[in-house]
């Protein structure tokens, strides 16, 4: 029988720590990869799969060791001839990371480095040779004018088309195998799924054989054959992968498949019925926001980004709204117009009564109160030198509020509430784990008991556990404080559990704005199709991304064209899109989309649809 | 386009730079006390005959009018003359001030033109022979963090700090001058004068690129890319040298920008210990003999060399590092 | 899409002792560098002897000794002696205790120099870079503007004509100064309030003196402290070029910089005046910066090479 392209048979890979002791890492890895096919590797993050990904290409460097095991490149031993190995990187083996702003030397053009890596694994290759199948291949991965795109520096692309740059490079000198180490982790949901649909086309266009590394299950679901699960550093099961979704057979394969938030079965939190008179908590009226930035190549020269443009909309008394879009959509300029860390230049935030956006000194300070924001990250969000307790206590300070005492015990209860122990009142922040933060973060901002509590990406860094544990708190607190949530997320799956009326942003736009149940099953504007498509999901999909997106990326906020600005991404744009603007249409009493092909409501029965 | 507007914007921050300078010496030399014509005239000279001179060299107005008037002459190309120096180039003693002579003290301009081309030539001499030493030594130790490359640049980098370059001077000039007459050492006849004030400069100047260059190689080399190139099919040594010293050079040519004053400091002493006839010592001498146009004069030109070397080493790290954008 | 950068993750994760104090683990990381340890053994030794051995020898630094004129040190010339280590000047005064003497001023003008210029750089840096506008435009070019000239001019031009006290130089070398330590701490200051903790407790309506005092200054400034021992040695180097040129403390008090004038006018015959307290300065300032470049390293690794 004829060797297979790769063979892992027991390796092992140790971490030697400071004490002198060592950590295993991965134990016992056997696999086999044939030619020419798809092999996912899932595993949750510190479960040892980028180690084992970089195992592959010969990346493991101090402090990590291999300490048994075989790697052979069709039945011959690597890791007995390193050098060997070495040859086989980048000619034979290609590698692909989780980081395309950092793997290409950023004062060099990324077109050179493509031909430099071509050139040194093919060195009989001639240079011209070399830039025309570089230019040829840039092409194929769509990247918009590739000869000149060529010629510009990484700085100069996006991540979503640097990672296509590198897997340019990864492809050009055609390798037998490619490592795709986390490919999609970095990128927006809509770039992610493009990426993935080329690395298919590609992969197959070259005959590679691909081992798929990510630690969402859906998305390796997506491209591989035959899916591998890691668990702290073994491989607990290995299966093909249609039937390890539907038939998972290890605790924790299950597990896995289990807490995978749906979005397509069950039903989101219904809007709260209110009368006509209630009066919204807070009211955002025609909200823009411009930001000068200075324009690189001019004298005394600004471009004008537009973050916010023209944002309406309002939450009423224990809302869950929700606000999504991609990276640079606006959406932390909002967070920003509506805490008040900056006034907006036009329009109004009704806010208990009072405009945020000209109201200062003590009444603001009072407002301020009443509106809590809970940070994104939780490492940079926490003073680093001020015990936990300080840290929740200091809101209390700023405002003058309570006696030491009382303050103190205040933080006590506050801390129960959200589940930190009482014991780590003194601590210092450092050792807590991202979750722990998180909870601080919360505590600090209900000790003063606000109305409204704006959460700006605050699960995103958590893991599914941790992130159904503090959804389930909110819910709690919410109960028992009365608290509006305004979430700030880029995670759709997150949203539909938890937001009862959502707004999806676009370019600094608010391009719809509905009910959950109908934003999920009867988007009204495309853009949110979109977004809805390229969700990695196991369920069955509801919308396919090849019928909702088109390619491309968006465009700069700076220079916003005329017309609808996502008509350049738009499957259904037509001519009036490119020319006239869409305001936000009534399709219901509620829900508004920004679409020409928004139908007007017509009866009351209609408002049902989808539910 | 690019380069165009960049200098634009350059040179006249370089402006508001050099009219601060030119404020702050003009202001600082008349706030401090001593009279610098007493120093002309001499302690003997009698108080009404000061006073007369004072009054006819403006020196009475109050400062902003003075300061005004001098400015439009700077405007304009004009430096004023030296309190002290005639024409000829010797200093005057002050004793034996006479009104008459005032029309042939020397052009501040000229003095400074004389003097600039061996300062320059000293401080060239100088940055060569410290980066020949910082070199090796920091691309070295950046590579090797923590081993003794390493360890070698940090001891020879905290000794040359430590080294105060006057007394450096003294003891080179004691051995290798003096002693040994390997090397002429005091006032200027040709170049050979110049290698002993360049070297002691040069270990002046050599420990901050050395801590620089360490730093930033060891930085540079825990980047992503660094470590990426050899997986994509790169050789390790074409990585550090291609990609990873292009990198790490940006951070040293900004401090060659920064080291500049460092570097004019360094010239004034040196050249006081080497009795070496360039802008320093004309420095050092205009400061103690309070010979105010000399000082603005030296100052202002100093301050738009900074200007313009800065502009230099910016455009050149543009060049290299495409990314920044000053 | 995750924001948080992982390496930043990492780096947090892995730090060994939760909760123990940043700067106490610069110290002890300093302290497991061997050149650390060694600088801090010289500067001990220099330290003690300079603080008692003038009190408890039974010498006078100024109490000239015509027919001890002249002696070398140790070892090195006819006539040395036990009792003169370092030899003797020309007018029989003990170089020793002259050296040792020298360090106290030394010393003393290097350290109160760094903490004005600490003082001002810091406060108006801080300024400069939470307010950022005008402030930080104005500050930034008045930087330029001083480090254009050398620090050196401007200290001579002022010391020359006004009398060179102790205050006096200590202000004007501080005066000269401060603007590098505006700059750190400006860029420090600029990159760490825009992170996240900065702007909850904007929202949070925390006043911005609250946020400069409490939030911000705690984290900025000890990694400036530890760069700035090294600059003491640069101030005691700045200190002895001052006195070489004649505008330091004057004579017949002795500093490293006069007695190194001083012996330049013997350095035919007597070469020690001009050279022992060279060597005497320049031990005392390596152990001085090995210290301080243990220090900065260490901060480097915890601090992860803030400013």
């Amino acid at each position: 029988m004829e060797a297979p392209l790769l063979g892992v048979q027991g390796l092992n890979v140790d971490l030697a720590l400071q004490s002198g002791r060592t950590r295993p890492i991965l134990r016992d890895i056997s696999f086999e990869l044939p030619a020419k096919r798809t092999l996912g590797l899932i595993g949750a993050s510190g479960a040892g799969k980028t180690v084992l990904a970089k195992a592959l290409v010969n990346w493991i460097e101090q402090p990590l060791h291999i300490t048994g095991g075989t790697i052979a490149w069709r039945g011959k031993d690597l890791l007995g001839d390193r050098q060997g190995f070495g040859r086989l990187r980048g000619s034979k083996i290609a590698y692909v990371g989780g980081n395309p702003a950092g793997t290409l030397d950023p004062t060099q053009t990324v077109g050179a480095q493509i031909v430099e890596k071509l050139l040194s694994v093919q060195p009989r290759t001639s240079r011209r040779e070399a830039i025309e199948k570089a230019v040829d291949l840039l092409a194929a991965v769509r990247i918009p004018s590739p000869s000149q795109r060529f010629h510009e520096y990484p700085y100069q692309y996006s991540g979503g088309m640097m990672q296509r740059a590198l897997i340019v490079d990864a492809l050009i000198s055609d390798p037998e195998l490619l490592v795709a180490d986390n490919v999609t982790q970095p990128l927006d949901v809509t770039v992610a799924a493009q990426i993935l649909k080329l690395m298919r086309e590609l992969t197959e266009r070259f005959a590679t054989a691909v081992v798929f590394v990510s630690s969402s299950l859906p998305v390796v679901a997506d491209i591989a054959d035959e899916l591998l699960v890691l668990h702290e550093g073994r491989i607990v099961e290995r299966q093909a992968t249609r039937r390890l979704v539907s038939h998972p057979i290890h605790a924790y394969t299950q597990a896995l498949i289990g807490e995978l938030p749906t979005i397509w079965q069950g039903h989101g939190p219904a809007e709260r019925p209110r009368g006509q008179t209630t009066e919204p908590l807070l009211s955002v009226s025609e909200v823009s926001k411009t930001y000068k930035v200075r324009k690189r190549d001019s004298f005394a020269g600004y471009n004008h980004v537009q973050a916010v443009r023209r944002a309406n909309f309002d939450i009423f008394k224990g809302d869950n709204f929700g606000v999504v879009g991609e990276s640079g959509c606006g959406k932390s300029s909002l967070m920003r117009l509506l805490t008040r860390l900056e006034p907006p230049d036009t329009g109004r935030i009704v806010f208990d009564g009072q405009d945020l956006a000209t109201c200062g000194g003590s009444a603001l300070q009072k407002l301020r109160r009443r509106l809590q924001l809970v940070l994104q990250d939780p490492f940079s969000s926490l003073p680093p030198r001020s015990p936990i307790g300080a840290i929740i206590e200091e809101p209390l300070r700023i405002h003058g509020l309570g006696g030491a005492k009382e303050r103190r015990r205040q933080v006590r209860d506050v801390m129960g509430e959200v589940g930190l122990d009482a014991t780590l009142i003194d601590e210092l922040p450092a050792g807590l784990s991202a979750g722990q933060r998180q909870r601080v973060n919360v505590a600090r901002a209900m000790i003063l008991e606000p109305a409204l509590l704006i959460m700006d990406e605050t699960l995103s860094s958590l893991d599914q556990t941790e992130q159904t544990k503090l959804l389930n708190l909110f819910e709690r607190l919410q109960a028992q404080h009365g608290f509006t949530y305004l979430f700030i997320s880029h995670d759709l799956a997150m949203v539909r559990r938890v937001c009862s009326r959502i707004a999806v942003m676009y370019l600094g736009e608010i391009v719809e704005l509905a009910a959950n149940e109908r934003l999920f099953f009867d988007p009204g504007h495309p853009y949110t199709k979109a977004l809805l498509s390229a969700v990695p999901t196991l369920e069955e999909r509801r919308y396919r991304p090849e019928d909702c997106l088109l390619e491309g990326e968006p465009p700069s906020p700076i220079d916003l064209p005329p017309g609808c600005s996502f008509a350049s991404r738009c499957p259904s744009a037509f001519d009036r899109c490119r020319s006239q603007h869409p305001g936000l249409t009534a399709r219901s009493s509620h829900d508004l989309a920004a679409c020409f092909l928004v139908e007007p409501p017509r009866v009351a029965a209609r408002e049902t649809a989808g539910a | 386009m690019f380069v165009l507007s960049f200098l634009a914007r350059r040179l006249l921050q370089g402006f508001v730079i050099i009219f601060l300078v030119m404020f702050l010496i003009f202001t600082l030399l008349r706030v401090v006390p001593g009279d610098p014509v007493r120093l002309m005239a001499g302690g003997m000279a009698p108080e009404a005959l000061i006073e007369q001179i004072a009054t006819q060299m403006g020196l009475r107005d109050p400062i902003l009018v003075q300061f005004g008037r001098y400015a439009a002459h700077v405007v304009q190309g004009d430096f004023g003359q030296s309190f002290v120096r005639p024409a000829d180039g010797a200093a005057t003693g002050g004793a034996a001030f006479n009104d008459a002579s005032r029309s042939e003290r020397a052009e501040v301009l000229t003095l400074v033109a004389q003097t600039a081309p061996r300062t320059f030539q000293l401080a060239l001499t100088a940055i060569l022979m410290a980066l020949l030493i910082s070199l090796p030594l920091g691309v070295a130790g950046g590579l090797y963090p923590g081993r003794w490359p390493d360890r070698l640049a940090l001891y020879l980098g905290s000794i040359f700090v430590s080294l105060p370059n006057f007394w450096l001077g003294i003891v080179l000039i004691l051995l290798l001058s003096v002693k040994l007459a390997w090397l002429p050492a005091i006032g200027y006849q040709g170049f050979a004068w110049t290698i002993l004030p360049a070297f002691v400069l040069a270990i002046e100047m050599a420990p901050f690129m050395i801590r620089t260059l360490t730093v930033s190689v060891a930085q540079v080399m825990q980047e992503y890319f660094i470590a990426a190139g050899p997986v994509r099919g790169l050789s390790r040594s074409r990585v550090v040298l291609r990609h990873g010293l292009k990198n790490a050079s940006v951070p040293l040519l900004n401090l060659l920008g920064v080291q500049f004053s460092m570097l004019l400091g360094g010239v004034l002493v040196v050249e006081y210990i080497f009795d070496y006839p360039g802008l320093g010592l004309l420095t050092i001498n205009a400061v103690l003999q309070r010979d105010f146009p000399l000082i603005q004069g030296i100052a202002i030109i100093t301050s738009a060399a900074f200007v313009l070397i800065n502009i230099a080493v910016d455009l050149l790290a543009t060049t290299i590092d495409p990314r920044l954008d000053y | 899409m995750a924001s948080v950068d992982p390496a930043l993750m990492g780096k947090l994760a892995m730090a060994p002792d939760r909760g123990r104090s940043l700067t106490r683990r610069v110290w002890a990381e300093a302290f497991r560098q061997p050149e650390f340890k060694i600088g801090l053994v010289v500067f001990l030794i220099l330290f003690l002897l300079a603080c008692f051995y003038p009190e408890l020898s039974s010498i006078d630094p100024l109490k000239m000794n015509v027919r001890g004129r002249l002696l070398p040190p140790l070892f090195l010339g006819p006539n040395w002696s036990f009792t003169n280590p370092l030899g003797t000047d020309q007018l029989g005064r003990d170089m020793l205790l002259r050296c040792l003497v020298g360090l106290r001023y030394s010393f003393l003008i290097g350290v109160s120099t760094v903490i004005v210029m600490l003082l001002i750089g810091c406060t108006i840096g801080m300024v400069a870079g939470y307010k950022g506008g005008w402030i930080s435009t104005i500050l930034m070019r008045l930087t330029d503007a001083q480090l254009s000239i050398p620090m050196i001019i401007l200290a001579i031009a002022i010391l020359g004509v006004s009398r060179p006290t102790i205050p006096a130089i200590v202000l004007v070398l501080g005066l000269a100064g401060w603007p590098t330590y505006a700059r750190v701490t400006r860029s420090v200051v600029m990159a760490e309030s825009r992170k996240e903790f900065v702007r909850g407790a904007k929202v949070l309506g925390a006043s911005d003196i609250r946020i400069m005092a409490l939030l911000l200054a705690p984290l900025v400034l000890p990694p400036i402290v530890f760069v700035s021992v090294l600059d003491i040695a640069r101030m005691m180097i700045f200190e002895s070029i001052l006195g070489f040129i004649g505008l330091g403390v004057q004579p017949p008090t002795p500093t490293f910089g006069n007695l190194i004038a001083d012996g330049r006018k013997y350095l035919l015959n007597a070469w020690w005046i001009a050279t022992m307290p060279g060597i005497f300065l320049c031990v005392t300032l390596t152990s001085v910066n090995l210290m301080g470049a243990a220090l900065e390293r260490a901060r480097n690794r915890i601090f992860g090479g803030l400013a």
